[in-house]
């Protein structure tokens, strides 16, 4: 007893007495707080660069990432070749076990330069606290404020429900993600959530400005303003003053548990969800797992500037590497999106049609959906309609 | 006894380290086979998208054929495209500045070229007067209307041409919208000429990035700057400065610059150190020429104009070599390159390479060459080699 109090008093002085503290500071090689503050989260301004587009042909940075990355990089060369794309890929890997931030630091000059890119989920190795999470590093540097993820029922596909068609609008460089935390006393974490007037407007205003271009009816903001009244507090606020700019679009907010519910109960209540970024990231695996789960769904992050493609359920999938029955499309949806991005509608076309036609009409499904069939085959048969089509299309 | 003990150590190690050696060597080329067999002086790496890559679509390009001989030599191309089965229709305009009355304007021309997105183009002569008193040369408004800035020559020693260097494999990368070319000339007061030489950031800064990521693609290592910084200390010291700033994004390419009169001599006289360059317009125009002529001249260099949305192909060296015209002379290698680049840039790879395949094989053999090249062969009778040697 006496023994647990002269401890607690110990520690209570370590922290009464500046000196102590300082002493602690320097003796714990690089501390965790020290990190933090050399490398400030703050909104990163970024200059644009001319994409690099060439006669035509584009050049686009590829992080295959870890786990099933590489092979599904692969399946989208293969596509793109039958497909007749004109997109060259510039190849960076990142080498996962590294501490070191140089091949992420040139993985994000990469796309700088290129203006796009197109990524798998990448590990961060190390578990140290300096080193920064690749994924997130990545979208915080680019300044890659909005993620974007299409939730489309796939008609060929038995799942829960049916004919879901959801947006989920996502804030995608702050909140929960600011990675500032702290041991202000033994025992005692602190993590900061950290929500900005401006970039609630600038996901409010993207996901609005959606709505209105793609004849969306609803936009529904996820908070939990009951309970941090202030941060939450902040984005439903901005979320609700820009709706005033948007008359013809009907704006609701709901509590992020409720929006679980609901979205398990009865899905098709919702149209655009806005929201914040741990909320996004919870949402868009519900409603993903609702409809098939993450092989399927693509990504989009976007900045001012540069546009980065994922698949939409940010895994790894490191269990089903290089055994040939992961499913690719979610990364060749990915690949679709960023053609579209940039503008290559037929080409995008082409293999957005060959994939639903695998998906529906053949009905080709790798495990993960319930069928027999490898990756290669799911590939192969996308690639046949592909040499059917490119018969007729004068690239 | 220290020092006994330790030779004793290295003694027991040293077969350890040696056999370490031993499997490091052995396990080398294995491990790079790739990398290593591949010279940092070479054509670009094959990457997934070779050979098989046989799609069925046709592909619509349009086709200038310039002046002087340039009519026979796009005969040529369409003679080996027949052979070889190449699944690309041509768009014929008759375009010319020195024959106005029959030329398609610029407008069709243009109209055609964004719609295709690419051409292949012969030379078009610009004479050195114009009767109406026109700053602009056709070749310039063509390039001005669709944007076309960044000119690439390739200049490639080919096997089997012998010349004063051999293994030259050298990009050299013009600017082709401003600086000297840009129609501004006055006669301020009567005997003096003043022409405007114009560079901008906006536009320095772009082809400086061209530059380096047309190295970044093609695996190249060293990008050099050309430039006259030291008697034009704004204009080209701006151009220098853009590519200054551009080179920091590109960490993994060595980036250096040399002064144009210097980088003249050097090429001619150890032409290997450059490997990607990047000049302005004047420049880039006497660098190409200088560089055609170190490799075999204005008939073996093939070339390509950039612009964001569309690509122009077109001889390196710009020489209408309108004596010949109807002798059946000319040397129809520059534009079959020209033709194999178009290729390769729609993905179709696989006739890209059998093209370039067959001038190769025809080049090496040595028995069929024209008279450029040393020897008595016609225009015909070289496309008919490349046919006989296609794959």
């Amino acid at each position: 007893m006496a023994a647990a109090l002269s401890t607690k008093v110990s520690t209570l002085m370590r922290y009464s007495s500046p000196q102590n503290v300082t002493r602690m500071l320097s003796q714990a090689a690089p501390a965790p707080i020290d990190l933090q503050h050399s490398n400030p989260f703050a909104k990163k301004v970024v200059e644009a660069i001319p994409m690099a587009k060439y006669g035509g042909r584009h050049t686009v940075t590829m992080l295959p990432g870890g786990g099933i990355g590489p092979e599904m990089m692969n399946y989208v060369r293969e596509v793109f070749r039958y497909a007749g794309v004109p997109v060259d890929f510039e190849v960076v890997q990142i080498d996962q076990k590294s501490e070191s931030d140089e091949d992420l630091e040139y993985a994000i000059t990469s796309i700088r330069r290129n203006g796009v890119g197109i990524k798998g989920n990448i590990e961060t190795g190390s578990a140290r606290p300096g080193v920064l999470s690749r994924n997130v590093g990545l979208r915080n540097e680019l300044d890659l404020f909005v993620n974007v993820l299409h939730a489309k029922s796939h008609p060929g596909l038995k799942t829960r429900h049916r004919d879901i068609d959801v947006f989920i609008v996502r804030q995608n460089t702050e909140g929960e993600y600011a990675m500032l935390e702290h041991e202000s006393v033994p025992g005692v974490v602190e993590s900061m959530k950290v929500i900005t007037e401006e970039n609630s407007e600038r996901v409010a205003r993207y996901a609005f400005e959606f709505a209105r271009r793609n004849g969306r009816k609803k936009v529904t903001t996820v908070h939990k303003a009951n309970i941090m009244k202030l941060s939450d507090g902040l984005f439903l606020e901005v979320s609700r003053q820009l709706a005033k700019e948007y008359p013809e679009i009907q704006h609701g907010d709901m509590i992020i548990d409720n929006t679980c519910m609901q979205l398990v109960s009865n899905p098709h209540q919702f149209d655009v969800i806005n929201t914040t970024n741990l909320y996004g990231s919870i949402v868009s695996n519900v409603i993903c797992g609702l409809i098939g789960g993450a092989g399927l769904f693509s990504g989009r992050n976007y900045g001012d500037h540069y546009a980065v493609f994922e698949p939409g359920t940010r895994n790894t999938g490191t269990a089903i590497a290089g055994k040939n029955i992961a499913n690719p499309i979610a990364m060749l949806q990915a690949s679709v999106d960023m053609l579209q991005h940039l503008g290559h509608n037929v080409h995008a076309k082409m293999i957005d049609d060959a994939i639903n036609k695998t998906i529906n009409e053949d009905r080709i499904h790798t495990p993960d959906l319930g069928g027999q069939s490898t990756s290669i085959d799911v590939v192969q048969n996308i690639i046949k309609y592909l040499q059917q089509s490119a018969k007729k299309t004068n690239w | 006894m220290c020092c006994k003990d330790f030779f004793k150590i290295i003694d027991i190690v040293k077969p350890i380290f040696i056999f370490f050696l031993f499997q490091v060597a052995q396990n080398l080329p294995a491990t790079c086979a790739a990398p290593c067999n591949r010279l940092i002086h070479s054509s670009p790496p094959s990457s997934i998208q070779a050979e098989v890559s046989k799609p069925e679509g046709r592909t619509t390009c349009t086709l200038i054929p310039g002046d002087g001989v340039g009519p026979e030599l796009v005969h040529s191309v369409q003679e080996v495209f027949k052979a070889a089965g190449v699944p690309v229709d041509f768009e014929p305009f008759f375009f010319s500045e020195v024959n106005p009355t029959l030329s398609a304007t610029l407008e069709q021309v243009t109209n055609s070229i964004t719609k295709n997105g690419i051409c292949l183009k012969g030379v078009l002569a610009s004479p050195d007067y114009s009767n109406i008193g026109e700053l602009q040369t056709l070749n310039m408004k063509l390039r001005r209307t669709l944007d076309l800035y960044a000119n690439v020559v390739h200049v490639k020693s080919l096997p089997g041409v012998k010349s004063r260097h051999q293994n030259i494999d050298t990009i050299i990368i013009r600017e082709m919208t401003e600086g000297e070319y840009s129609a501004l000339e006055h006669e301020s007061v009567k005997g003096v000429v003043e022409c405007l030489k114009i560079v901008t950031r906006n536009k320095s800064q772009r082809i400086a990035k061209f530059a380096f990521d047309y190295a970044t693609k093609n695996g190249r290592k060293k990008v050099t700057a050309v430039h006259k910084a030291n008697i034009m200390k704004l204009g080209d010291g701006l151009f220098l400065k853009s590519c200054q700033d551009i080179a920091k994004l590109y960490p993994k390419i060595e980036f250096e610059s040399m002064i144009v009169d210097n980088c003249t001599m050097q090429m001619v006289s150890s032409p290997h150190q450059f490997d990607v360059m990047v000049l302005p317009n004047l420049y880039g125009n006497i660098l190409d020429n200088l560089a055609c002529g170190l490799v075999g001249g204005a008939g073996v260099v093939g070339g390509a104009s950039y612009s964001p949305e569309c690509v122009v192909f077109e001889p390196g060296a710009r020489h209408t070599f309108a004596q010949a015209v109807g002798k059946n002379v000319a040397n129809p290698t520059a534009m079959l390159l020209c033709a194999a680049k178009m290729l390769n840039h729609v993905n179709l790879r696989f006739y890209g390479d059998m093209l370039r395949g067959a001038i190769d094989k025809v080049l090496k053999g040595g028995k069929v060459r024209t008279k450029d090249l040393g020897g008595q062969a016609t225009t015909k009778e070289f496309t008919y080699a490349i046919i006989n040697n296609l794959r």
